[in-house]
């Protein structure tokens, strides 16, 4: 019994794989290889894609971050005093402490996705070929 | 010998379109478009389409030729580059296929001549295969492509072989399940070949 199903199995299997595998091969039509081609040399005489000026955008980039920074370490710097300042009891001066270190988070969580966002478009840009 | 020589000649035609000789991709294109018009034929099953996905796949290949880092054969660089231009206009234009549940089902064999009852058996088998979820589908189509080399289907899906026999089993499954006739039909084809054997050997 056990031999006769899997027979019936084997029967069954070779049968999709008969026809499946019986396919009739398609013979591409005459101008494909000339339309391929004509394709691929207005890809070759197209100008080369614009490189990103990175000479020119370097010095801009290093002021953005120099900026950021900057403004992210005087937040820092300008919270310390203030919780030295206040003779608060321990959870207070935490709490005061906390507000810039809050706001630096959310400052590096900013910077953070702008450059995931930055490397995804890149990314896709990659892939579709844009680069 | 013809595959060692088309690697020969493929890899003497991707040096020199790296050198600046366009005109060599010609070579490569001319030994290709059969392979790729094909396999692009078995995922939709238009031929003005399956000519204009393989075109776009050349067209992606002479573009990301450098990328070929040669650690595999060109022709498997080559598939694996076309079947995802394939797999993502499909997915952007879909065929139109009915879901694997509401294809066609065969009609009784026994009332029609077996040449054309067998034609409908193929017919209805082929769209069974394009209304099969992606995930299913895909594998079956290479794995036919490839003359049923589970390797090369694997390797120009970029996925593990033991993944792509999982699917392959999960896909005739759907397919049987969706064909109990043709099963019936080609067991009772087998039954009676066994009874045959058996009469003759009495």
């Amino acid at each position: 019994m056990k031999q006769t199903r899997k027979h019936q199995s084997d029967a069954e299997h070779n049968e999709i794989d008969r026809i499946l595998a019986t396919e009739d091969a398609l013979v591409p039509s005459s101008g494909f290889l000339a339309s391929v081609m004509d394709h691929v040399q207005e890809e070759a005489a197209a100008p080369a894609p614009i490189p990103f000026p990175w000479k020119r955008a370097l010095p801009g980039a290093i002021v953005i971050v120099g900026t950021f920074g900057a403004g992210a370490f005087e937040m820092v710097r300008q919270g310390l005093p203030t919780a030295s300042e206040f003779a608060l009891t321990a959870p207070h001066i935490s709490a005061v402490m906390e507000r810039p270190l809050e706001q630096v988070g959310w400052i590096a969580l900013a910077l953070g996705v702008s450059l995931f966002s930055w490397l995804l478009s890149n990314r896709l840009a990659g892939r579709a070929g844009l680069l | 010998m013809t595959t060692t020589t088309n690697a020969a000649e493929d890899l003497a035609d991707v040096d020199r379109v790296l050198a600046g000789d366009v005109q060599a991709f010609e070579g490569i294109v001319r030994r290709w478009q059969g392979p790729l018009v094909n396999m692009a034929w078995r995922y939709c099953r238009d031929r003005s389409r399956a000519e204009e996905l393989a075109q776009e796949a050349f067209v992606r290949a002479w573009r990301g030729l450098s990328g070929w880092r040669r650690d595999s054969s060109f022709s498997t660089w080559l598939f694996a580059l076309a079947a995802n231009v394939y797999r993502s206009d499909l997915k952007r234009f879909p065929t139109v296929t009915l879901p694997i549940d509401e294809a066609p089902e065969l009609s009784r064999p026994a009332t029609q001549h077996h040449a054309l009852a067998a034609q409908q058996s193929s017919d209805s088998v082929r769209r069974a295969v394009l209304a099969l979820p992606t995930r299913y589908r895909e594998p079956v189509i290479l794995f036919y492509f490839h003359e049923m080399d589970v390797a090369a289907a694997a390797r120009t899906m970029g996925l593990p072989e033991g993944t792509v026999k999982a699917r392959l089993s999960r896909a005739r499954a759907l397919l049987r399940s969706r064909f109990p006739h043709l099963e019936g039909e080609h067991a009772a084809m087998e039954f009676g070949d066994l009874n045959t054997g058996k009469e003759a050997g009495r």
